[in-house]
């Protein structure tokens, strides 16, 4: 979320960039994504690694804990393709059993923020007046701490361990899900159609859960699929910097980080490294496609 | 609103935004589930009582959490940040002597990242939609898709360990006797007090860490400076001005890219908090003693006072550029509506 609340300062608040109707993105999604070549290439490599994620036991040729005594620091051969860590360990087969963590990390990392910026955000939009302003101004104030040194402080105190990454991550990245879910429900709650709900006498709880509510899911759900492969790096970076699983645990990030020790033999780094860059990369492609659907100001003229 | 109106709310707002940093920074590392008593004392002296008891008061453990921290915020007040408990060093005297260092980094890693970017945003813009524009896409994607603390390692081996171009990674080599600390920024006290070779081998230690650190920027000012550029294109007065017969250069240039700056000096705020982040992991990769490196130690050491310091020194500072920034932004295009 950090990356695009940045890329687009300019948006107005009151979220007028996402007041689409449904039925152009529903037009353009398939023409956006299976057009460009490069967006069809990131949903394969985004497709591949979750097929990775799913049968990396099947698909890796040795287990992601065997260690060897005799087989440490191989570079790259015909029986480790990716060589061997220092205890021995084949490094194509972690990366592959990586990749079971970092992916259902990063959703799950980003499902709580949304969940959690959506009842925030939702509850200021809903409430308005000094509660709105308030609770908007709380957001603020987390916004104004840097995410990984927010995190940094969160997994320190509470433990390193995956469950804490997750949380620390959850907590850095929620007030930017509130501040776009507020924006939406302001820009509806004046719509014609929740006006007409008022007319007929819904209730003003029944009115936004029922009406305004549901039309923050889509970007919002969108939006948030983007932020999976940036949630992803964070979680990278949190674990190289010692603050994620147990070293045992394959992880690509402390993979790089034991490759710190060892920069003669290259690849123990070097890999887990391409496996980040090419699963964030493929995110982000498809993501960046995605956010020309969502704000038109991006998209042709 | 008058400019100057605004400029005065903006800084009277400013006043209880920081008070709620303060608080929230307090909330933070005191509210968490850690002890530092375990972490701080060694074993022994965590099971003798005495110890502890000792160790407690003279952190105000065992005060109530509002007392302490109103007794943190009239510290504050008068300039005392506490006492670290890792460095044994006044926590304000640690930060006076990591800030410059981040702060180096992080404006040479931004100017990098503009310098760049910039132009390959107008390039993009210009040649929308032809391989010009997909490879400065793609190359942008690239910037904010790699892990900074991998590129960094990448380029340690690559240029230190294999061609040796680059030093061994620290701010300073470890043979030269540093300059006297006067501003704590490395280049100005070396050139200060005559330094030229402590300044040349700064520089030479910089450039490593700063172009890893803006390879995340930069992707974010090209892909902004192209939006940028598109939306002013789309202007009347552009059309006016090719009629005219201006020179394609100069609509590019004059007419375009001097408007589509002023959203970017927005961005710049903005990737600040950003630049920080990275700077945590750019500075653990590289060694360089920054204020990233401190809150990391800090961190990892449950050392509170540090935790908080750092805590409010960099929300303070995003807040303030922050600030600084909106105040530039409606200086530089009369057409914002302020309010």
């Amino acid at each position: 979320m950090a990356a695009l609340s940045a890329a687009e300062p300019t948006t107005p608040p009151d979220g007028t960039a996402v007041r689409r109707p449904t039925k152009r993105r529903r037009r353009l999604l398939p023409r956006q994504l299976t057009g460009s070549p490069l967006a069809l290439l990131a949903l394969g490599v985004v497709a591949a690694w979750i097929v990775v994620a799913f049968f990396a036991p099947a698909l890796a040729p040795y287990g992601p804990l065997a260690q060897s005594i005799t087989g440490r620091l191989e570079p790259p051969n015909s029986a480790h393709w990716l060589g061997t860590d220092p205890l021995g360990r084949d490094i194509f087969s972690r990366i592959l059993y990586g990749a079971r963590l970092s992916i259902p990390v990063g959703m799950i990392a980003v499902a709580l923020a949304v969940v959690l910026g959506t009842i925030v955000g939702g509850s200021a939009g809903f409430l308005g007046g000094t509660a709105d302003e308030a609770i908007m101004r709380a957001t603020d104030l987390m916004l104004a701490f840097p995410t990984v040194i927010l995190a940094l402080v969160i997994t320190a105190a509470l433990g390193s361990g995956i469950r804490n990454a997750v949380i620390a991550i959850m907590i850095a990245w929620w007030p930017s899900y509130a501040r776009l879910v507020r924006g939406i429900v302001l820009s509806l709650r004046d719509r014609e159609y929740v006006m007409a709900a008022q007319a007929l006498g819904g209730s003003r709880l029944r009115i936004f859960l029922r009406h305004v509510l549901p039309g923050t899911i889509s970007p919002v759900i969108i939006l948030g699929t983007l932020d999976v492969g940036h949630a992803i790096l964070t979680f990278a970076s949190l674990s190289f910097l010692g603050l994620g699983p147990p070293p045992q645990i394959p992880e690509w990030g402390s993979m790089i980080a034991s490759g710190r020790n060892y920069l003669d033999q290259w690849w123990i780094g070097t890999f887990p490294g391409l496996a980040i860059l090419t699963l964030v990369l493929a995110f982000n492609i498809l993501g960046d496609g995605l956010r020309d659907l969502l704000d038109p100001r991006y998209s042709s003229r | 609103m008058t400019l100057h109106r605004y400029i005065i709310r903006r800084v009277l707002l400013l006043i209880p935004m920081l008070i709620g940093i303060t608080l929230l920074s307090f909330i933070l590392s005191h509210s968490i589930p850690a002890d530092p008593i375990a972490t701080n004392l060694g074993d022994r002296a965590a099971a003798d009582p005495t110890i502890v008891a000792a160790f407690k008061h003279r952190w105000g453990l065992d005060q109530p959490l509002y007392k302490q921290y109103l007794v943190y915020l009239w510290n504050l007040i008068h300039g005392d940040m506490g006492t670290s408990i890792s460095t044994r060093q006044p926590v304000l005297l640690d930060l006076r002597q990591h800030l410059p260092a981040t702060i180096e980094i992080a404006v040479a890693a931004l100017c990098l990242s503009l310098l760049a970017g910039i132009p390959l945003g107008m390039l993009a813009a210009v040649n929308r939609e032809r391989p010009i524009d997909q490879a400065a896409r793609l190359t942008s994607l690239i910037g904010v898709s790699t892990p900074s603390f991998w590129l960094g390692l990448i380029a340690i081996v690559v240029f230190y360990d294999r061609l040796g171009w680059a030093p061994a990674p620290a701010r300073l080599s470890a043979d030269l006797t540093p300059p006297p600390f006067l501003t704590g920024f490395l280049p100005v006290d070396a050139i200060a007090s005559g330094r030229w070779d402590a300044a040349l081998d700064w520089l030479r230690h910089l450039i490593l860490p700063a172009v890893v650190l803006s390879a995340y920027s930069l992707g974010i000012v090209t892909r902004m400076m192209r939006g940028s550029m598109l939306e002013v294109l789309g202007e009347e007065y552009i059309r006016t001005a090719r009629a005219k017969g201006v020179t394609r250069w100069a609509v590019t240039v004059r007419h375009t890219a001097r408007n589509a700056l002023i959203p970017i000096i927005t961005m710049v705020g903005l990737s600040f908090g950003g630049l920080l982040s990275g700077a945590v992991v750019t500075e653990t990769v590289f060694t360089w003693p920054g204020l990233g490196l401190y809150a990391f130690s800090s961190a990892t050491s449950l050392d509170f006072p540090a935790i908080m310091g750092t805590g409010i020194i960099v929300a303070s500072v995003y807040v303030i550029v922050n600030l600084v920034v909106d105040v530039a932004y409606a200086f530089s295009d009369p057409r914002i509506r302020v309010g």
